[in-house]
């Protein structure tokens, strides 16, 4: 679904990359969790994948991006769109401001494309049953909570049906309460034919969601493999990246955790594995 | 209609409103506040659809943050007492980094939406709104902003023009008044001493506007001094006219 | 709603109203109020269309209070200058000291406060029953460019979390002993840290701002479609085609001096 082949960026008026010779395939229906250190090229690779960069940012790019068959760099944004949807930080940024109520902030893309307006009254119901923000579909959508905004720019991007969504750390700015509702909602797309990447610094969650987990740091990737094995790799805490609750305390363990197991990720693996050792 | 076209015959408009209201000084007939509202509405709304016309999504984008600025600014400065306007800033940096089209639509909207939100007897001059953006983005075009004595006499000389293009809805629409007990009163001095009425208002425009303008156009040069080059270089229109200074930012 | 500053919402008919026919009214208004130079015409106006039309929409309150806001002042000091200090003079009504008060300028401040209040009434009217995203969809739908929609909707919303922020600065500035109290120059030095921190922190939003249009394809040629659909009827057309009517011949009666 997803093809990176030696993909490079620089952004304009400066001179170092900050994306370098990066290759990734991505298979239909693949959860992919990237994690890396903060300055890493983690938000550039994400707008790289949505075509923001270069239609909406500019700068130079090398190499090839192509999703679901369709050259990104040549294709022009409004086509893209319905291929590939990204969901970043800042949920007040997200909300368009075109419209006064949640029901039209959903529809707006569809009103830009042209579709019947039939069309856009199902896919906008549907999308805010899946999100459960039918009780939002009035109000606006500047009064709502970080977390609420945050699933409104998520359903703006689910509403165009797109193959792929790129998530870029979508609940870094939220609090906890936020961070839940946004998660539910991930959680309920990881069973929807749709591929996903999500960039996330809250790694217990990706080793809850990913199929497969790539580290990315200072613009390369360095490695590459499902969650079990990346996200409990050594390397993670020297870049800076840390390991989940569940890794530091196997591997604080020392003797306690059995030898020859793989550390874990996550809960369950780390009280089986402690379970096994009593 | 071609955006140009637009924006040329909506400028053509409010010139030629102005003229025949200067010309012509129509008494106590409606008619010449009906002429200053009706062509002057006419002109920004010709000059406001050509300019938005051409405006990149950037641009656009950048339009409803810089008309809050100017919102908020000139309230901000309301509040701390200052006895300028300070409501322009953002106009004058849209005119300067996306030029003068985007610069007049800025303008002309800010009162658009001061009249939506604030104050509905704004509204009327949208086309001075429209004269300060057009002519900061002039200003940006021949090399204005690359120095800051530069920008202040630009603020100056976009005062002066505000002064006279705003007289006439002042004294035909208005009949001199405004909420402001001082500026009203300086009006009135001027008329006992045997000015027209247009000619008072565009006397006390000549009072407040350039020194407005002035340290409006020298705020928003520092303020584009502390801008990342990144954002300065962002326009099409800031990078293709050179509108800074090189090495500006060691300047400073 | 904080966001929108005259709105009320209400269930009245006039509410109901497509907001291009209270546009039109509100322009009608206007135009006739200025070109006719009757005295006592735009008094009809605010009788017998204006305050009707307030009234069956029950913001009446709200529209007193803000047209006594705004106008107040400025019809006072209109009398006040312009009883004192109109050009040309005529009969001399009082006599102050070195002042006079003149009946021409007493006449021409009566005119003018009268045509300030349909003026701004209309639009106040206008204001006060029809929500901005309903003005703006009704217009996009009559061709106004959903550009220039987007940038009024957007600004509207975007306000009060500048004023906030704004706010905060404020307040921060204060606490660290802002000075408000010396001469021109140094207050406005002052202001500079009050608003650089504002305006930088505005535009690093533009980037982000002009993604999330283009992520709604924005820039999209194709022919655009609307979800909301605001109602419209033939009464309200045809009513739309007498109020242009209206104002045409206002303006012609004037003009050809058959009215004067």
């Amino acid at each position: 679904m997803i093809t990176v082949d030696k993909l490079g960026y620089t952004y304009p008026e400066t001179a170092r990359p900050v994306l370098r010779e990066i290759d990734l395939n991505v298979p239909s229906g693949q959860f992919l969790g990237v994690v890396g250190p903060s300055g890493a090229g983690k938000t550039t690779l994400a707008q790289a994948l949505a075509g923001y960069i270069p239609h909406v940012l500019g700068g130079e790019v090398t190499g090839r991006v192509e999703i679901g068959g369709l050259h990104v760099v040549d294709t022009p944004l409004p086509d893209l769109v319905t291929r590939v949807g990204m969901v970043s930080q800042n949920p007040f940024n997200q909300i368009s401001g075109a419209k006064f109520t949640v029901a039209e902030e959903l529809a707006f893309g569809l009103e830009n494309l042209g579709v019947p307006r039939q069309d856009m009254l199902i896919a906008v119901r549907e999308v805010l049953r899946r999100l459960r923000i039918e009780h939002l579909a009035e109000r606006s959508p500047y009064e709502l909570s970080g977390g609420q905004q945050q699933l409104v720019a998520l359903g703006a991007m689910l509403v165009m049906n797109p193959d792929v969504l790129v998530l870029d750390e979508p609940t870094s700015q939220l609090d906890p309460a936020g961070s839940r509702l946004v998660f539910e909602a991930l959680g309920e797309l990881r069973s929807r034919d749709i591929t996903v990447v999500l960039i996330e610094h809250k790694i217990e969650r990706l080793a809850e969601f990913a199929d497969r987990v790539v580290v990315l740091v200072d613009g390369e990737l360095r490695m590459d493999g499902p969650p079990g094995t990346v996200l409990a790799a050594p390397e993670l805490v020297e870049w800076g990246i840390g390991h989940t609750r569940f890794t530091t305390a196997a591997v604080r363990a020392g003797g306690r955790w059995p030898s020859g197991a793989a550390l874990p990720v996550t809960l369950d693996q780390a009280l089986a594995g402690f379970g096994g050792a009593r | 209609m071609r955006p140009s076209v637009k924006i040329a015959a909506g400028t053509l408009v409010v010139l030629a409103t102005y003229v025949y209201l200067v010309l012509e000084r129509p008494g106590v007939s409606g008619i010449g506040a009906l002429v200053a509202l009706a062509g002057y509405l006419l002109g920004s709304v010709l000059i406001i659809l050509g300019a938005t016309d051409r405006l990149s999504t950037s641009a656009v984008a950048l339009v409803p943050v810089a008309i809050a600025i100017n919102i908020v600014v000139g309230q901000l400065a309301l509040a701390t007492g200052i006895p300028l306007y300070l409501d322009s800033i953002g106009i004058v940096l849209v005119g300067v980094l996306a030029g003068p089209a985007a610069g007049a639509a800025t303008g002309a909207l800010t009162c658009v939406i001061w009249g939506l939100t604030i104050n509905p007897t704004i509204m009327p001059f949208a086309v001075t709104a429209a004269e300060i953006g057009t002519l900061a983005g002039l200003a940006a075009m021949v090399g204005a902003f690359r120095r800051p004595w530069w920008a202040a006499l630009s603020g100056l000389l976009t005062g002066i023009v505000s002064a006279l293009v705003s007289s006439p809805i002042s004294a035909f629409v208005y009949g001199g008044a405004t909420t402001s007990a001082g500026t009203t009163a300086v009006v009135g001095v001027f008329q006992a001493y045997g000015n027209t009425l247009l000619a008072s208002t565009t006397l006390q425009g000549l009072i407040s506007d350039p020194l407005d303008k002035t340290v409006t156009f020298s705020l928003t040069f520092l303020i584009l001094l502390a801008l990342p080059a990144r954002f300065r270089q962002r326009f099409a229109f800031a990078r293709s006219h050179r509108v800074f200074a090189r090495r500006v930012a060691l300047e400073a | 709603m904080a966001t929108l500053d005259f709105y009320q919402a209400g269930r009245s008919r006039v509410h109901g109203w497509n907001p291009v026919t209270k546009l039109s009214l509100s322009l009608t208004l206007v135009v006739t109020a200025f070109a006719l130079p009757v005295l006592w015409w735009p008094v009809a106006l605010l009788v017998l269309v204006l305050l009707p039309a307030v009234l069956a929409s029950g913001v009446q309150r709200r529209f007193l209070a803000t047209m006594s806001r705004f106008l107040l002042p400025v019809i006072l000091l209109l009398f006040v200058i312009q009883g004192l200090f109109y050009p040309g003079g005529g009969q001399v009504l009082l006599t102050l000291g070195p002042l006079s008060v003149h009946a021409d300028g007493l006449l021409f401040a009566a005119r003018t406060a009268l045509r300030l209040v349909v003026l701004t009434g209309s639009f106040l009217f206008l204001l006060l029953t029809t929500h901005p995203g309903d003005l703006m969809t009704a217009l996009v739908a009559r061709g106004l460019p959903p550009k220039i929609s987007y940038v009024v909707s957007a600004t509207l919303q975007i306000i009060p979390a500048f004023r906030q922020r704004a706010q905060g600065i404020l307040q921060a500035q204060r606490a660290r002993g802002l000075r408000t109290d010396t001469g021109l120059v140094s207050r406005v030095r002052a202001l500079v840290p009050l608003i650089s921190p504002l305006i930088l922190g505005a535009l690093s939003e533009v980037d982000e701002r002009s993604i999330a249009m283009e992520a709604r394809a924005f820039g999209s040629t194709a022919r655009r479609t609307s979800y909301t659909v605001i109602p419209d009827s033939t009464a309200q057309r045809l009513a739309r085609w007498l109020m242009l009517l209206a104002a045409l011949t206002a303006i012609a009666l004037t003009t050809t001096g058959v009215v004067s």
